[in-house]
């Protein structure tokens, strides 16, 4: 747990085991995750798709340790998470996990290469410096980096944040939908820059999107509907994504 | 629009309880000090009414002295009583005597201490329809050493009818035997004053003077009125003497004491407004916070059609409905605290014996209207600033505060800071009569200023006290900084709130601190002598005159002088005069002529010191116009003009002890203090002398002998004691302005609700959220402390220059203290921290985050 890469005996990044989560109870009573069992391969890029209450957000935020499940147990690395409480889980998500939001993903009051650097200085040490530059030139902003993110575009905003996930070399990084607020272009941009870092630097994404397009990036698409894992598509293209899509009724 | 109004208020509820709550605070203590101040004042009255219930017509002399706790009046002959006797209608007539006596307990130690309740010695009046009070115990006093008690002082003393009883009196203490203990109607004491009574050539002998009464209260006969009564007494009755009314003789005394309640409900009311203006800046900033929080929403309600003034009024609506309930319950609240004070009062036996609430209808109408029009006044602006949200900003992000360093805010600012220096110097300097109000307008213009300048100068501050922060702890330190920052109307605004209560704290700790300061150094200047005797009691419980001539026969002293303190008018002003032996007193305390001879003052002359020559401009030889108790109108020669630092100067006047005795009754021919210098003021020369000093300051109960540094000390501790109370009335306006510091962080924590999910989700812990949150609250707590506390140090500035040619001489700080202030602050800022920040560790990241 302290150290930043996983044993390389795993193949996985992280996977899960029979996962099974409700909501409410009684006649309320909602199955987001129904005993699903899945692995996220290392240094792949896996897109979980699925029509909107599908769980597949509920699917991400139980595998990054955000929420909490009802069975079944689930793994990054070999770290089993239903052992942790809170304050592991806080050091686990800061050394080994890196997450790109929808909206909101940056601290707008930290410029923008504080942003890229914060999950290391939150945990109080310095950043491995030539991976450093090495992610901040591949991101492209040049003399923007000391920009506040309200004097950033939207793709601009996204691209640091993907560069934060990456600054500290977690395990996994998880992306929530990164390009359902940005327009096709900066879109494709920042999905380009996911698909470089997993190919140029054997990162391990995971990406939660309903977009086809963005969902052909992946080396890997997992289908979820209704809280069940129903299918999955190896070097999947737009058409092809689409093709099984309205296989589910979506 | 009233409904969207209602339903705004519903959905915030949480977020206006601060509000709610320092309107509450302010208006339940402004209630709730006129409510008891009424109550006492009320018992009071009926104590007067009660205790005078059997006189119909008063007969007394028209010479009096205004004092400041009413008029003092010269006694009557006895001769008078016979001739009011015979008058057709007078049923009874009786001359009445009292004064001021001090029954001691067993150990010989005054029963009521100096700041109790009043005591008095009474004569016992014979007839039944005069006399109120009705023997429980034992019989009347009929000879020259009975003493009857009021049953309280009698259980207090632990006395039974048959002990011996000591009071001590202008001639020292005397003993007494106790024949009877007696009620007062129903009541255990004289309305709540502790009550002795005797014969009346004891009483007489005792405080009063022999042959003369205070007055003579007569009962009249049924069936006349006590205005016909008056009348046909005062055709009978010899000049210098008048008649009135029972009426209008209870009228009196209530109006006297009504005169002191008001003194006292006035200062009270002072510091409620303080804490409602205070409070005023918590409720504009929970309005400024949630309309910024609210914009998207009030810009859907432009957007569908909503006026500017359907949007300003709803905001204002809630303002007024936040407002009168939070007024109606601080009434409420302000009632229970009155009822629990008088209860406490009770208790210690400050107060009437049962005080009945008494809820004035005014000060519940003006309390609830000050605290609504508060709360709209405050809301106002917000409001104004919700009205001008435009349609499109529903499409937007959340607006951020875009209040800048703008240069009208600067100018306005300046502007008003100037108009407040102004005031406060034209206050201190000019000679208006409403000087105090034009400096109370002054200061809070100072702080208005200070209020719109805040924004401005808050980012540069908050980036300057936030550095070693960020130094010290890192990433959390650097947020807390950006926070404090971010928002620099809402920093300024909750920091302004503690400036002001720190400012008056900080202003009243340097202003005592230098009287404290100048009261020693005039002490050191001026006092030669090794002792000081003082009393706490005055009048005739003050030290008797014969008690310097003994001190001075004490072998090892050189000389003893005493001072002494009446009320005179004074070119028709009542003003305290100091009387002195001039020749013994110049040899204890130091005083430089001017002009004339201060040592040869004597009989027919009055000396004034070189300040009230200046402003009355004075000459020697001037004839002094002076009305005293004793004797009528004075004609005095101005005969000398001195310089003293000496303290304590009263208004300047100085006569001699000759001139004292010659105008004031001989039971009030006493010392307020002794001062003693010995022949070899070695600590050979005290030790040998001072078991001679303690014999004689020990036969006078309530006298302290006091070296010097002991004298100086308790000097001062007159001021700690006053600084005390202020501290605690302080307290109010502070607590409510900590209330702010949480109001402001929570409201902050709710708005940052998605960043700090963020931040918890990238891997901050939550000792790190709580550190942020903890640190921005310390910035803000020191941000308003600091400039509170350079405010408070130049407002005692410039009352301390002011007050100069008064006898403050010295600028002293108190650093000590402003340095635990400052550490206060900080920990206040962690304290105020505690709740929010938890809220904030708390979060719940995954609703954080998840976007709505």
């Amino acid at each position: 747990m302290t150290t930043n890469s996983s044993p390389a005996d795993t193949a996985t990044a992280a996977h899960t085991e029979n996962v099974t989560k409700v909501y409410g109870a009684g006649d309320t009573l909602v199955t987001a995750l129904d005993n699903v069992s899945v692995s996220f391969e290392r240094s792949k890029f896996t897109a979980i798709m699925g029509p909107s209450g599908s769980g597949k957000s509920t699917l991400m935020h139980c595998v990054a340790g955000l929420d909490t499940i009802n069975s079944g147990r689930i793994f990054i690395g070999d770290v089993d998470l239903s052992g942790l409480n809170d304050k592991q889980l806080t050091r686990l998500r800061r050394d080994t996990i890196g997450f790109v939001f929808q909206s909101f993903n940056l601290v707008p009051t930290l410029t923008a290469l504080e942003n890229i650097t914060l999950p290391m200085d939150l945990a109080g040490r310095a950043p491995d410096q030539e991976w450093l530059d090495t992610i901040v030139s591949t991101v492209g902003l040049g003399d923007r980096l000391s920009h506040r993110p309200s004097e950033l575009s939207g793709g601009q905003q996204q691209r640091v944040a993907v560069a934060r996930a990456l600054a500290s070399q977690p395990a996994i990084i998880f992306a929530d939908e990164p390009t359902g607020n940005l327009d096709s272009r900066s879109g494709s941009e920042i999905l380009q820059f996911m698909r470089m870092a997993v190919d140029k630097f054997a990162q391990t994404i995971v990406m939660v999107t309903h977009d086809p397009l963005a969902a052909s990036y992946a080396d890997r698409v997992v289908f979820l509907v209704d809280g069940a894992l129903v299918d999955e598509l190896q070097s999947p293209t737009a058409d092809s994504v689409i093709d099984r899509m309205k296989r589910f009724g979506a | 629009m009233l409904k969207v109004t209602l339903r705004g208020l519903m959905a915030h509820k949480v977020r206006l309880i601060a509000t709610a709550l320092s309107v509450l605070l302010g208006v339940a203590f402004m209630s709730g000090t006129q409510v008891l101040t009424s109550s006492i004042s009320a018992s009071f009255d009926k104590v007067f009414s009660d205790v005078y219930a059997s006189i119909d017509v008063v007969v007394r002399s028209n010479n009096k002295v205004e004092t400041p706790f009413g008029s003092q009046r010269t006694r009557i002959s006895e001769s008078v009583l016979p001739t009011v006797t015979g008058v057709p209608g007078v049923e009874a007539a009786e001359g009445q005597v009292v004064g001021q006596i001090k029954v001691l307990d067993k150990d010989n130690k005054p029963l009521v201490a100096a700041q109790g309740p009043p005591n008095f010695g009474l004569n016992w009046l014979t007839s039944p329809s005069l006399n109120g009070w009705k023997v429980v115990d034992g019989v009347a006093p009929t000879q020259s050493s009975d003493i009857l008690l009021d049953a309280k002082t009698a259980k207090d003393g632990h006395y039974a009818v048959g002990d011996t009883v000591n009071v001590s009196v202008t001639k020292g203490v005397q003993s007494f035997t106790l024949v009877g203990i007696a009620k007062f109607g129903k009541l255990d004491t004289w309305g709540g004053a502790q009550a002795a009574l005797f014969t009346t050539p004891t009483i007489q002998a005792l405080v009063g003077e022999p042959g003369m009464y205070d007055w003579i209260s007569i009962a009249g006969k049924d069936g006349e009125s006590q205005q016909q009564l008056a009348n046909t007494v005062a055709k009978v009755i010899p000049p210098g003497t008048e008649a009135i009314t029972g009426k209008e003789f209870t009228a009196e005394s209530q109006d006297a004491f009504q005169k002191i309640i008001g003194i006292f409900s006035t200062f009270l009311l002072v510091f409620a407004l303080i804490a409602l203006f205070v409070g005023s800046f918590i409720i504009y900033n929970t309005f400024s916070i949630i309309v910024a929080q609210r914009t998207k929403e009030l810009a859907l309600l432009r957007a569908l059609g909503a006026s500017r003034g359907q949007i300003l009024r709803s905001i204002i609506l809630e303002a007024f409905f936040v407002g009168l309930i939070a007024s109606i319950i601080g009434v409420g609240c302000g009632v229970l605290l009155a009822i629990g004070l008088n209860k406490l009062m009770q208790t210690i036996g400050f107060s009437g014996p049962d005080t009945p609430i008494v809820i004035p209808p005014v000060a519940v109408v003006v309390s609830l209207l000050v605290g609504t029009l508060i709360t709209l006044v405050s809301a106002v602006f917000p409001a104004r600033r919700a009205a001008t949200v435009p349609p499109i900003a529903a499409m937007r992000d959340v607006a951020v505060d875009r209040t800048g360093t703008s240069k009208r805010r600067v100018v306005a600012g300046l502007v008003l800071l100037a108009a407040g220096a102004f005031m406060l110097w034209y206050g201190l300097n000019g000679n208006s009569d409403s000087g105090l109000q034009i400096i109370g307008g002054g200061a809070f213009f100072v702080f208005i200023s200070l209020t719109v300048i805040g924004p401005v100068i808050a980012t540069p501050f908050a980036s300057v006290l936030g550095w070693p922060l960020q130094k010290a702890s890192r990433i959390t330190g650097r947020l807390a900084r950006e926070n404090a920052m971010r928002n620099p109307r809402r920093t300024s605004t909750t920091a302004s709130a503690l400036m002001i209560g720190i400012g008056l704290v900080g202003f009243i700790a340097v202003t005592a601190q230098s009287i404290k300061a100048s009261t020693v150094d005039a002490i050191n200047q001026s006092v030669t002598g090794q002792y000081v005797v003082t009393t706490e009691g005055f009048g005739s419980t003050a030290l008797p005159q014969t008690m310097a001539a003994d001190l001075n026969a004490v072998s090892g002293v050189q000389v003893a002088s005493g001072i002494s303190g009446t009320f005179g008018d004074v070119m028709g002003r009542s003003k305290v005069l100091l009387a002195v032996d001039p020749t013994s007193i110049t040899q204890v305390i130091k005083f430089t002529d001017v002009q004339g001879s201060f040592s040869s003052l004597g009989i027919g002359q009055i000396a004034a010191s070189e300040q009230l020559a200046k402003d009355k401009h004075l000459a020697l030889g001037q004839i002094i116009d002076a009305k005293f108790l004793q004797g009528g109108p004075t004609n005095l020669v101005l005969s000398s003009i001195y310089k003293t630092e000496f303290p304590t100067q009263g208004s300047g006047w100085i006569i001699s002890t000759d001139q004292f005795n010659a105008v004031v009754p001989p039971a009030q021919q006493t010392y307020s203090a002794i001062y003693v210098k010995l022949k070899d003021a070695s600590s050979a020369g005290v030790n040998a002398a001072l078991p001679g000093l303690k014999a004689v300051t020990d036969t006078v109960p309530g006298a302290k002998l006091q070296n010097l540094t002991e004298y100086k000390k308790a000097q001062t501790d007159q001021v700690n004691q006053f600084l005390q109370i202020v501290y605690v009335l302080l307290a109010l306006a502070l607590i409510i302005a900590i209330v702010g510091v949480v109001n402001t962080l929570l409201l902050s924590v709710y708005e940052r609700t998605r960043e700090l999910g963020l931040l918890r989700a990238v891997g901050m812990s939550r000792r790190q959220v709580r550190s942020t949150i903890r640190l921005e609250s310390v910035i803000i707590s020191l941000m308003g402390t600091l400039i509170g506390l350079v405010i408070g140090i130049v407002f005692g500035w410039a009352l301390v220059t002011a007050l100069a040619d008064q006898g403050i001489t010295s600028f002293a700080i108190p650093w000590t203290q402003l340095v635990i202030i400052v550490i206060i602050a900080i920990v206040a800022g962690v304290g105020a921290a505690l709740y929010p920040a938890r809220r904030a560790a708390r979060l719940d990241v995954l609703r954080a985050i998840s976007s709505d």
